[in-house]
């Protein structure tokens, strides 16, 4: 998969992220994966530790080589494009592994599961009855007016009621080590292919590490993506898949020829697609053939010239009447962005709440809607401290970094914020978690995040791996790779009642 | 069953690479021409320009600026650098069929080419620089045989690979014994058997007996040498025969086409070759190539949806 970003899905999470990490001023320290507070190993990351300790000079360096070569061979790379020539540069990967301990995992699993199940049943609800804003529980102005919000999924089936078939959390680790969600992506995430590839790269990097720590497999991925995608056509005998990509000039394409590659689906762009009679067929070197599922990686607003935007030439013109006809499944849905909303994002513990009946296991990040007048004079207030976005913006546009700021731009956005409050919301600088990280040959910690895959078809399913991203500038909160960042491999330990696999 | 874009890129893979082979082959050839004779030089560098583009006089007389153009001009289409550039863009959008053995061969030798240390290789050794990679496309075609499943993709692949073949060989033998061609010396026959691959092969038949007769004869008419066009067009035939069993009885074009090009080299005879005009048979051939090429597109990759849909 590729870019100079590693992938715009991914940084989409991450401007969010941008804002609400930018306070590097904190007072209070990260906290630290590897070290307790007074600097002892903590027990899960010792065998990794002796293993570095046993390391002779350059060792890791020469490893850190090896690794890149197997990348650059094997085509992992994003494309630069320049005015004369383009290049391509392999995805920045850290060796050594973050650990995370099996109570730990059991909780974040637990914790993913609870959510994709409230947000499924949030999306069935509101392309549904709308029960949550009868009942007043979300505003209706904020899901209906969202620009995500897709009128045309209003009253479709969605089998298993199953919207986010693949979803990719972002988690961060506060100061007191509790793990919080600071961004659900429902819409077309990226990111698994790097999880996979890191994989193979630790594994031949720490071989004897790998097994003596015992470390859950994450192999079985597109196995499980494979059943995940079938079960939404289970009134077909033997579906027929196919991956739907934007092209080859999309950043995140190795990543959609890979899972293709190994699900065995045909990878197929907008122009191998026919719509004729609400059926899709793709064409091929005997004739056309019928499919029944498309894992899209394309966005909404490009999948179908004709009900969405006019001038997308990715998209297959009918293909969203094929899917209002029902012979077709499109995954993930159209319109589950409304879901992953920045202020809806605020609701998600009250969406929990609402159709589980349960507390959330994973807290959110504390944040401040501007709508509500209360919580808008408690940011007007503090300002100084706290990170303000626009809801609509993306990317790290229009976004105010409290503790960064002159006093000219703070007034300026204290304008702009009570102008607009439905636009806005704010949430406190926090510090991500630091782990070890390999720097120029030498170990050094790293702030980092954590993106786990959630599958959800018949049932939902979490990988026992995540994406580890990592800001590989020291000091920098920023896991975005425009801006240095990288990624390493996370190793979910087994726990006592856990199969490797 | 294979999507149709997937099987216009495998071809074209199959076609690019094959061009970059022949292509870094008669460039080597040129280059150790220089250390003949200075006409027997010229010739051989008009030859090898004339076989994959224009001679020019300025070009002949620079043959070492020629050959790295011809490996390594970005701006030259049918370069080196640029045929492979276009054969590894081709295989990254079919990257989920073909095997990581075989792409991996295919990026290594573009990267290579591709990148900033490869015109100092080349200034440095120049021969052995093609030599290698001759060599490395080969072991793409060996990862690709070994590793990939022979079926409608790796048809597809080898059809493209020795449709070019037998275009870029047939153009070979234009140059050389079409009409107006001049009288070509001892030393430039060789060179032709060279850039063909030939030399040992065609030894081994006619012993060191090197004219211009046999020349044609073996690297046309041949059966078993595997870059004589009719080699080429034995298995042209043989894959299009299998790729369209699954199409409809309407569609067999390029399969008849390649049929009746090897009905007639198979039975072809030099005597009445040579009477017509050599030049006459080859433009034939080529033509033919070229049909069976749009021929290929008709049938399995732009046909029209209108006859495809289901009733």
């Amino acid at each position: 998969m590729a870019t100079a970003h590693i992938a715009e899905e991914i940084d989409r999470a991450a401007a969010l992220e941008t804002a609400a990490m930018a306070g590097e001023t904190e007072a209070r320290a990260p906290y630290d994966e590897m070290h307790a507070p007074d600097g002892s190993v903590r027990p899960h990351f010792a065998i990794m530790a002796r293993r570095l300790a046993a390391l002779g000079p350059g060792e890791l360096d020469e490893r850190q080589r090896t690794l890149e070569r197997f990348f650059l061979l094997q085509g992992i790379t994003f494309t630069v494009y320049g005015a004369e020539s383009s290049t391509e540069r392999i995805i920045p990967t850290d060796l050594l592994p973050r650990i995370i301990p099996a109570d730990e995992w059991s909780r974040i699993e637990a914790g993913l599961v609870q959510r994709l199940q409230a947000l499924n049943l949030f999306l069935a609800d509101i392309y549904g009855e709308r029960m949550i804003l009868k009942d007043g529980v979300v505003p209706r102005e904020l899901v209906l007016g969202a620009p995500s919000y897709r009128r045309e999924m209003q009253g479709l089936y969605v089998p298993h009621q199953a919207y986010a078939n693949v979803c990719g959390s972002d988690l961060i680790r506060q100061e007191d080590g509790e793990y919080a969600v600071l961004e659900d992506n429902l819409r077309v995430p990226s990111g698994v292919s790097y999880m996979l590839a890191n994989r193979e790269a630790s594994k031949r990097t720490f071989p004897g590490t790998f097994r003596l720590a015992g470390v859950r497999q994450i192999d079985r991925y597109p196995d499980l993506l494979l059943s995940t995608l079938r079960s939404m056509a289970e009134w077909r005998p033997n579906p027929q898949v196919v991956v739907l990509t934007p092209g080859v000039y999309n950043s995140a394409y190795y990543e959609h020829a890979y899972l293709a590659r190994l699900m065995g689906a045909p990878l197929v762009e907008g122009r191998d697609l026919v719509v004729h009679d609400n059926m899709v067929y793709m064409r091929t070197t005997t004739g056309l053939r019928r499919i029944d599922v498309i894992y899209r990686r394309v966005d909404d607003d490009f999948i179908d010239p004709l009900t969405f935007r006019r001038d997308s030439s990715l998209g297959v013109p009918g293909l969203f009447n094929a899917y209002r006809a029902g012979t077709v499944v499109m995954c993930n849905a159209p319109g589950t962005g409304v879901a992953d909303d920045k202020a809806v994002y605020a609701y998600v513990p009250a969406i929990i709440r609402y159709y589980l009946g349960e507390e959330p296991i994973l807290p959110n990040i504390e944040t401040f809607l501007c709508r509500e007048p209360a919580q808008l004079s408690h940011v007007l207030a503090n300002l100084d401290k706290l990170v303000v976005k626009a809801v609509g913006a993306s990317g790290g546009y229009g976004m105010l970094i409290g503790p960064h700021a002159s006093a000219a731009q703070r007034e300026e956005f204290a304008q702009a914020l009570k102008a607009d409050p439905a636009n806005y919301i704010a949430q406190p600088t926090i510090q991500l978690s630091t782990a070890p990280c390999l720097i120029d040959g030498e170990v050094d910690s790293r702030h980092v995040d954590l993106r786990p895959f959630i599958l959800s078809g018949d049932k939902i399913t979490v990988t026992p791996g995540a994406l580890t991203r990592v800001a590989l500038r020291k000091g920098s909160l920023v896991v975005n790779s425009s801006q240095g960042g990288g990624s390493k491999d996370t190793w979910v330990l087994a726990g006592p009642g856990d199969d490797l696999s | 069953m294979m999507l149709a874009r997937v099987a216009d890129s495998l071809y074209w893979i199959g076609r690019y690479v094959e061009r970059a082979e022949h292509v870094a082959r008669l460039a080597d050839v040129m280059l150790t021409a220089t250390l003949d004779r200075a006409e027997t030089a010229a010739q051989v560098a008009r030859i090898a320009l004339s076989a994959v583009g224009e001679a020019t006089p300025e070009k002949i007389a620079t043959p070492f600026e020629s050959a790295r153009a011809l490996a390594l001009d970005r701006m030259d289409g049918s370069s080196v650098v640029s045929s492979l550039a276009l054969a590894r863009e081709n295989a990254r959008q079919v990257r989920d069929q073909i095997t990581s053995e075989t792409w991996e061969r295919l990026n290594l030798v573009h990267l290579r080419l591709s990148g900033s240390g490869a015109n100092k290789s080349f200034n440095d050794g120049s021969s052995a620089f093609l030599h290698d990679i001759i060599a490395d496309l080969h072991l793409f075609k060996g990862a690709a045989d070994a590793t990939m499943s022979h079926g409608e993709g790796w048809r597809f692949l080898l059809l493209g690979a020795h449709l070019e073949r037998a275009q870029l060989i047939g153009r070979l033998l234009e140059v050389c014994f079409g009409r107006g061609g001049e009288r070509l010396d001892h030393s430039t026959l060789t060179a032709v058997l060279r850039m063909s691959c030939a030399l040992e092969p065609y030894l081994r038949v006619y012993t060191a007996d090197v004219r211009a007769r046999p020349i044609l004869e073996f690297l046309l008419l041949n059966p078993e040498f595997p870059r004589s066009v009719r080699f080429s067009t034995d298995e042209i035939e043989a894959h299009l025969s299998v790729l369209s069993r699954h199409t409809e009885a309407v569609h067999v074009g390029p399969g008849r086409l390649a049929g009746r090009l090897k009905a007639r080299l198979q039975y072809a005879d030099m005597a009445e070759i040579e009477r017509d005009g050599s030049h006459v048979f080859l433009a034939g051939v080529l033509t033919e190539c070229g049909s069976i090429h749009s021929g290929v597109y008709d049938a399995f990759v732009a046909y029209p949806l209108e006859m495809r849909l289901p009733a």
